[in-house]
């Protein structure tokens, strides 16, 4: 049987839910401080309660039948623009400002359908470059902008 | 007051401030005009700019971003019939068909003159009622406060509507979940880190606000493609606006409905959780039952009041939503909760204290609104024919460009790469709850609240020697929570009065049958 959006995010909820009722119980509390009326755990324990609750009642209750539609949805590509986030965190150090960022773009921009080689490099380098200037002078925020092997004292 | 009003003048007049009230009512409108990203993604982008500045330059930067993302949602509301937010929503009923039939200019002018309108007289409201209520407020204590931030967390979930509600409220207790994470403030204990050293200081709000609302956005942008129709249609109408020119007879038809929205916005941007959607729409309905039959049916057609009651009204509910942020504190709408957040990294808790002793944050804000609201008028209004090109730029280039901006604003306010990381984890969860239609905006003000929330408890507790009594025996605190029940039950108790009156009329015409 096919499953309501509002069950199913109230089954996501809920699972959540529960594995934060599990770690509530797992915050070290002082001797002294598990008599007091209100400790580390006090407001995690009600949450808990709360959210469980809650979750139920969105389970039990929907307030609408709609269905997850996952057709016409390019699911591949936000997967793709996922781990090109994830790469690009990974990359910002080693690589530098610089390159990482216009690398980022580049593939963005490559991904979403532009295949012209020159849009691809006339816009993402200068405006990364404009950006990095904008931001070490401008607002006096400093970012390395070449990569490890570049950079002085290597 | 009037010392007040100076050191606001004297203030937001400095040529640095004016500077960014003009960067923040462009950059704010440039934002606001991409459908989907709305007030909350353009603060939330401004907020690593802001963070560099003074307090004073930085939460007038954000307040002009605000309005701007609002006048920019409604342009794109009526030049494509794309809403970037709910609150613009009432705006395209009137200002499309309205643009349709040739008259975008005309329409994208009443919007400015409405939003300008609204927003200069809901900011004298505001002149007059937030030093009141933050006089009234001083005498509040942690009891009333925690009474207060339940009922605001309530209320948000309360107007969601009957179906939503349930689904608010677990979306604002997560949030409340997501601000326990960390070290706890008074105990020094862990809380909910996994061991990551990267979480003893818990999860940034601006990572929190970036992912799921900025970066989801983008994100779902990318999961439900245009067609080329759409494309389309968005390039011919930034092309093509019109004439902007207002005839006197539509002044003379705006000028009242502008007056009633203004107060009416005013209001309900005052009440916790409402906010500029409601507002609108219950402007726009108002105008409408008072328009009379024959004028009541050119509206949804391209009425001048049609365009004119939302615009005023939304402008004015954005106003509005700063009165209880500025003087008690607590954020009326997920925007304000933005700022509240920005205000709480800048070491400032905004409440009655405010007024007292940083006056030139609290007049300065109140002052540049005027200034927002004039430099929209004057700046962005003749500037819309160029500004209105951004829809024209290709979701090629746009979408990757948001990504990246919303990856570095949280990077580089931590300079910690495990922060771009963990935003990934949270995208990936706002874009399932998105397509599962739950709410974002309640999860961000329990977010916001819930670190306040639980030292107000706890303080009160200290107080009260342990004892929760005080939830019943300080009839202030016990009058805020009352309402916040009634906030509660209400949806149900008229949906079951509406339900019997039904059943009523029915059973009625069937015995006459």
């Amino acid at each position: 049987m096919p499953i309501s959006k509002d069950r199913l995010g109230g089954l996501l909820l809920l699972a959540f839910c529960i594995a934060y009722a599990f770690l509530s119980q797992q915050i070290r509390l002082l001797p002294f401080q598990e008599s007091s009326a209100f400790h580390a755990r006090t407001m995690p324990e009600v949450l808990s309660v709360l959210g469980i609750g809650l979750s139920l009642i969105v389970i039990a209750f929907p307030g609408s039948k709609a269905r997850v539609e996952l057709a016409g949805h390019d699911w591949l590509k936000v997967v793709l623009f996922l781990a090109l986030m994830s790469a690009y965190g990974l990359t910002i150090r080693p690589m530098g400002f610089i390159a990482s960022t216009s690398l980022f773009l580049m593939i963005g921009f490559w991904m979403l359908g532009e295949r012209r080689p020159l849009y691809l490099i006339a816009v993402a380098v200068p405006l990364v470059v404009l950006f990095w200037v904008l931001m070490t002078q401008g607002l006096d925020v400093f970012i390395e902008p070449l990569p490890t092997f570049l950079r002085e004292g290597n | 007051m009037l010392e007040g009003i100076m050191i606001g003048l004297t203030t937001a007049l400095s040529i640095q401030n004016l500077l960014f009230v003009m960067m923040g009512c462009l950059a704010g409108t440039f934002i606001g005009m991409l459908p989907g990203l709305g007030p909350m993604s353009a603060i939330a982008l401004m907020i690593p700019i802001a963070a560099t500045l003074d307090p004073s330059a930085g939460i007038i930067l954000m307040a002009a971003v605000y309005y701007g993302a609002i006048f920019g949602g409604s342009t794109s509301s009526i030049l494509i019939n794309a809403p970037g937010v709910a609150s613009t929503v009432a705006t395209s009923f009137d200002g499309y068909p309205m643009a349709k039939s040739g008259k975008a200019g005309k329409a994208l002018a009443i919007a400015a003159y409405s939003s300008f309108s609204g927003g200069v007289i809901a900011a004298l409201f505001l002149l007059v009622a937030a030093p009141f209520l933050a006089s009234v407020s001083l005498s509040f204590q942690s009891t009333d406060y925690f009474a207060l931030m339940v009922l605001g967390l309530v209320a948000v979930a309360a107007f969601a509507g009957k179906g939503d509600m349930a689904k608010a409220l677990l979306m604002t207790v997560i949030g409340l979940m997501l601000s326990t994470v960390g070290t706890d403030q008074t105990q020094g204990v862990p809380r909910f880190t996994l061991g990551m050293i990267d979480l003893v200081d818990g999860i940034s709000f601006l990572l929190l606000v970036m992912a799921t609302f900025a970066l989801s956005e983008a994100l779902m942008a990318i999961l439900k493609p245009k067609d080329d129709a759409d494309r389309l249609k968005e390039k011919e109408a930034s092309e093509n606006l019109g004439s902007m020119a207002v005839s006197k007879a539509e002044v003379r038809e705006m000028a009242p409905v502008i007056g009633r929205s203004s107060v009416l916005g005013f209001l309900i941007g005052v009440l916790p959780g409402a906010g500029a959607t409601i507002a609108s729409f219950l402007a726009y309905g108002t105008e409408q039952r008072l328009a009379g039959p024959e004028k009541g049916k050119q509206f949804g057609k391209g009425s001048v009041r049609g365009l004119a009651a939302p615009e005023t009204a939304n402008n004015a509910a954005a106003t509005g939503s700063f009165v209880p942020l500025l003087t008690l504190g607590i954020p009326g709408s997920g925007t304000t909760a933005i700022m509240l957040g920005a205000l709480i990294g800048y070491g400032i808790q905004p409440g009655p204290r405010l007024y007292i002793d940083q006056p030139e944050i609290f007049w300065s804000v109140i002052v540049s609104m005027w200034i927002g609201n004039i430099v929209l008028l004057i700046l962005n209004l003749p500037l819309i024919p160029y500004i209105a090109r951004v829809l024209a730029i290709p979701s090629r280039f746009l979408l990757p460009l948001i990504l990246f901006f919303s990856l570095i604003g949280v990077y580089f306010v931590s300079f910690n790469t495990f922060d771009i990381q963990l935003m990934v984890l949270f995208a990936i969860a706002a874009v399932i709850l998105r397509i599962l239609d739950f709410p974002m905006a309640p999860m961000i003000l329990g977010f916001i609240l819930g670190g306040m929330m639980e030292e107000n408890l706890r303080r009160a507790l200290l107080i009260n020697n342990d004892s929760w009594s005080f939830l019943w025996e300080r009839p202030l605190t016990l009058t805020i929570l009352i309402i916040a029940a009634l906030c509660l039950v209400a949806p149900f108790l008229t949906g079951k009065i509406r339900e019997y009156r039904a059943r009523a009329a029915e059973g009625t015409s069937a015995s006459g049958d």
